[in-house]
């Protein structure tokens, strides 16, 4: 190590441990002698930058972390506050959207005698009184029955308007050409109409005391007898 | 049933890993407080304004805790946070608290005694250091870095901190050897 390698190294870092820097420390007294003064001035030094730390100074850390944490701990409560009252809000007014949509009967009615198809091909014979059974379980239409056999009854089945519950029931008129009747209850957001009809089928609409009628047939089917009918033997 | 001995136990390993970060975080500054707030105080020169660093420097650290892999890496990773938080000082400064001014380094000590006022004396010239020269030298003797640490922790290479080094303590070797100047400095 030579002499400007060792003062470089020295005033660097005196308590360096490297074996050639021992080496040259005890084979030169006067080296020896300035390491010795620069660790004593690293020791001044030392006591002279260690100045007196706040004596709380640990605990303000400390507390300062946990105030931070609180703070964001109560802001998120809060956002997920305000995300839950959103979320509650949008259910709630999309529910009240479906609830008070206006229902539109007639074309309900038509989609519906379109997608159960089995309903014109079946050729049940049912009684009045099975009839009536199946609609004092429809709420709103617990008091109505029919109080005769109105004509033959094909097929009958429950079935849903847009969340209303109603009864679906073909029957036929005067030619034994198959109609089919809806019977729903009654409610302000459903929409009647009283005549409709699409290219293969026709319609009618009418009100009795608690439910909406609509009878679909056929083009050419005589509606209004049906009609007649359910209107002499429903109350 | 099952969702709810999950939740049950995902709230309680959320708690403990809570915890763990707690203690993590408590004994971190227990240990090593008094190291951070003295860099502090030798960067900026000033008491009010070192504690002010400190708690920033603290606060960066528990945000970022979990990335914080080595334990043992812990003191040159808060003084990385450090020096970041020095340098942002500068940027959003107001007022002026100069490195090169340290001669006006606060008043924090009291020299009643012989000894003090050598100390006090002292502190002064380590002040007045560049700091450019003061930083390795305060790496060294209070953060205990090897010189190529302190390489890292600067960015610079090796050869530059120990030039550095031998810079700095040449020159508080010469300012203690000559005592008229530091009768002089001394008023």
């Amino acid at each position: 190590m030579d002499d400007l390698q060792f003062r470089r190294q020295a005033y660097g870092d005196p308590n360096d441990q490297s074996e050639d820097f021992l080496k040259h420390i005890a084979e030169s007294p006067d080296d020896a002698k300035l390491v010795n003064d620069l660790k004593n001035l690293d020791n001044r030094l030392n006591q002279a930058l260690n100045i007196n730390v706040p004596d709380d100074l640990a605990e303000k850390l400390i507390l300062r972390q946990q105030l931070n944490q609180h703070q964001q701990h109560k802001k998120r409560t809060r956002y997920l506050m305000a995300m839950a009252a959103s979320i509650a809000f949008i259910v709630g007014v999309s529910f009240s959207m479906l609830r008070f949509t206006p229902v539109d009967l007639s074309e309900h009615a038509l989609a519906h005698v379109y997608h159960e198809a089995k309903a014109l091909s079946t050729n049940q014979d049912i009684g009045y009184n099975d009839v009536n059974f199946k609609l004092a379980s429809m709420s709103g239409l617990q008091q109505s029955k029919f109080i005769q056999q109105p004509g033959r009854v094909f097929y009958t089945a429950y079935c849903d308007f847009q969340g209303v519950k109603s009864l679906h029931l073909v029957m036929q008129d005067e030619h034994g050409e198959k109609v089919t009747l809806f019977i729903v209850p009654a409610e302000k957001r459903l929409k009647l109409e009283e005549a409709f009809a699409d290219s293969k089928y026709q319609g009618q609409g009418f009100k009795t005391a608690d439910a909406y009628m609509i009878l679909v047939g056929e083009e050419g089917s005589d509606l209004n007898f049906v009609k007649n009918e359910i209107e002499n033997t429903f109350i | 049933m099952f969702q709810k001995i999950r939740n049950k136990k995902s709230d309680a390993s959320v708690l403990s890993d809570m915890v763990d970060k707690q203690r993590r975080y408590d004994s971190l500054v227990r240990a090593l407080h008094t190291d951070i707030y003295r860099y502090a105080f030798w960067l900026c020169g000033d008491k009010h304004v070192a504690e002010d660093i400190t708690q920033e420097t603290f606060l960066r650290a528990w945000r970022a805790l979990d990335s914080l892999k080595d334990d043992k890496a812990a003191k040159a990773w808060l003084i990385t946070i450090l020096r970041r938080e020095n340098a942002r000082r500068f940027e959003r400064k107001q007022f002026d608290y100069s490195d090169v001014e340290q001669e006006q380094l606060e008043d924090v000590f009291s020299s009643s005694n012989e000894d003090e006022t050598e100390q006090y004396w002292l502190r002064r010239q380590i002040g007045k250091l560049d700091i450019e020269y003061r930083e390795p030298l305060l790496l060294q003797l209070i953060g205990g870095f090897s010189g190529d640490e302190i390489a890292d922790l600067l960015e610079l290479n090796k050869n530059t901190v120990m030039t550095r080094l031998f810079r700095a303590r040449n020159q508080l070797k010469d300012a203690l050897d000559s005592p008229e100047l530091r009768g002089q400095s001394n008023g």
